[in-house]
């Protein structure tokens, strides 16, 4: 059979940001994936170099639209840690309930966007209506429904107000229903597990050596999570637990997103009932003693690291991000060899890339060099069918 | 999960490989060379039980190039393996057969800082544009952009 080269993307509008993949495949299975990430490359580690540390956190906000506050964190905790400053309890809570409202609205989007891929666009408009709810609470706590800005050297920028608090509650009353919705969803629902189920699969072994990083490393049962191993913010002194899985798939890739929603909500609960009194920030110098820090944090979608090197300026000296899609690439390369041309949309979906997008894919047989265009919606309609098919036969 | 790596350990399985020294509480830095920094990595996932590269972070400090490989294992504990490499032959052989998630990130910053892996399977550009200039590497601290020189876009006089 001959080798047929598709080349997806770089521009989609199902996710939000864009990255091409060169698909070898032979027939229905894929054989390698290759990828291009530049599409979205703007030179922030350069430009974080030329800035002030107040100048770069508000630079990080927006890295990446989902997990701003996610970046800010990793970067204000490395340099806190080489300023060696203390930073008040009251700030460290803050900014563990917005890293994990952060969490839940990342992982509400991700089931939304999952759902979407394969068809089922009434959990898709549910979820993103519920992420709705976690918006609101982000916007009146911080001012920002996406760049939060709520993260400076030293501390936090807003206080809570006890109004605030209590409204908080009501809205999280609310959001725990909905959640309760979808686990009882993804558990009996029969489409859910047919599209998800044996999808993507990722051994515990492989999931280790490829390096995978996150909620697709957990899913195949690697027990890491930065938040228990290295604990920043408040994470020792909330009580939570880290949620693994068995399965190895998209579908267990879903269980974990969604035990770790129920996790996040917890310790948001927590930290506004326990919100220690006292100042939000404390005044930080303006330079940093020399010094080597790698700062891990636990973004939504994984382990996210910097590294940062200062040297006795206001300025960085270097500043290394490594976002966990980038881990998870590695993997998924793997994952999708011998899958479906069908399963491409959810199995790539399923690591929650931030920075991927495909709008239209070019169908090539290199031997009688006939070219066709498939869109990325003929591409799902295509799955569909054939699952549809499978399913009444 | 077990618990952390100590200093002790980690220099007696690093006999003769680097000079390990306790950088904070959880973590290890391991100064070592780039003949041998494939060795060290394999007794790191051997002895140490390693098994989880975090990030292979890349610093110009004005002189050379310094590589660092972060690991971490259930223990916990974070090793990071420090090379130098000279400015003049940015070089030194790849880890992406002992560890394949490395193979990115060698890419990376073979994009970024210019610096060769030696043995890699596929060292092609992943983050700058294609229509990059070749050997013009933007993290390097004495990178300037040239006014007079294309880096990607739209061209002027297409608009």
């Amino acid at each position: 059979m001959p080798e047929v080269h598709i080349p997806i993307g770089p521009q989609h509008p199902a996710l939000k940001e864009p990255v091409n993949f060169k698909v070898v495949v032979e027939g229905e299975k894929i054989v390698s994936l290759d990828l291009d990430i530049s599409y979205t490359h703007r030179g922030i580690e350069k430009a974080a170099e030329q800035r002030d540390f107040i100048r770069v956190v508000p630079l990080l906000a927006r890295v990446c639209g989902i997990c701003s506050h996610s970046h800010t964190t990793a970067f204000v905790k490395g340099i806190e840690e080489a300023m060696k400053i203390e930073v008040p309890a009251r700030a460290q809570y803050i900014r563990t309930i917005v890293a994990e409202m952060e969490r839940m609205h990342s992982h509400l989007l991700w089931l939304g966007v999952a759902a979407h891929e394969i068809g089922f666009n009434t959990l898709f408009m549910w979820t993103w209506r519920d992420r709705e709810i976690i918006q609101d609470m982000l916007e009146e706590m911080t001012g920002n429904r996406v760049v939060y800005g709520i993260n400076e050297v030293g501390g936090v920028r807003r206080d809570l107000t006890p109004a605030l608090i209590s409204r908080s509650f009501e809205h999280l009353t609310k959001l725990e229903d909905r959640l309760a919705k979808y686990v009882d969803m993804v558990i009996s629902d029969e489409t859910l597990k047919m599209r998800f189920c044996g999808v993507g699969k990722l051994t515990r072994e492989e999931a280790l050596k490829y390096g995978t990083v996150g909620p697709t490393a957990r899913a195949s049962g690697v027990d890491y999570d930065v938040r228990r191993d290295e604990p920043y913010l408040a994470y020792a002194e909330v009580p939570w637990k880290v949620v693994t899985d068995t399965n190895g798939d998209v579908y267990g890739r879903t269980l974990v997103r969604i035990g770790e929603m129920q996790e996040s909500l917890k310790i948001v609960r927590y930290c506004l009932e326990n919100l220690p009194g006292g100042l939000i920030s404390v005044p930080a110098p303006r330079t940093a003693p020399a010094a080597e820090i790698l700062s891990r944090i636990e973004a939504p979608r994984g382990e996210l690291v910097q590294f940062i090197r200062t040297n006795n300026t206001d300025k960085v000296e270097r500043l290394d991000i490594r976002t966990p899609t980038l881990a998870n690439w590695t993997s998924v390369a793997v994952s999708l060899v011998n899958q479906n041309i069908a399963d491409i949309p959810v199995i790539v979906a399923a690591i929650d890339p931030c920075m991927s997008c495909t709008s239209r894919i070019t169908v090539m047989n290199r031997k009688d060099t006939k070219t066709c265009v498939m869109t990325w919606d003929e591409l799902r309609k295509h799955g569909r069918n054939l699952y549809q098919k499978e399913w009444r036969a | 999960m077990t618990g952390h790596l100590s200093l002790d350990i980690v220099k007696q399985s690093m006999e003769g490989l680097g000079i390990a020294e306790q950088v904070s509480n959880i973590r290890i830095r391991i100064k070592t060379t780039p003949e041998r920094i494939p060795r060290a990595l394999l007794i790191a996932q051997s002895i140490l039980k390693c098994d989880h590269l975090i990030t292979i972070s890349a610093v110009d400090n004005g002189t050379t190039f310094e590589l660092m490989y972060h690991m971490t294992g259930p223990h916990r504990t974070v090793l990071s393996f420090v090379i130098e490499l000279p400015r003049d032959k940015p070089e030194v052989h790849t880890v992406s057969d002992i560890l394949p998630p490395a193979g990115i990130y060698e890419r990376q910053i073979h994009d970024l800082l210019g610096i060769g892996f030696l043995g890699h399977p596929d060292l092609k550009r992943i983050i700058l544009n294609e229509d990059w200039p070749t050997n013009e590497f933007p993290m390097r601290k004495d990178w300037k952009p040239d006014p007079g020189t294309f880096y990607g876009g739209i061209r002027k006089e297409a608009t």
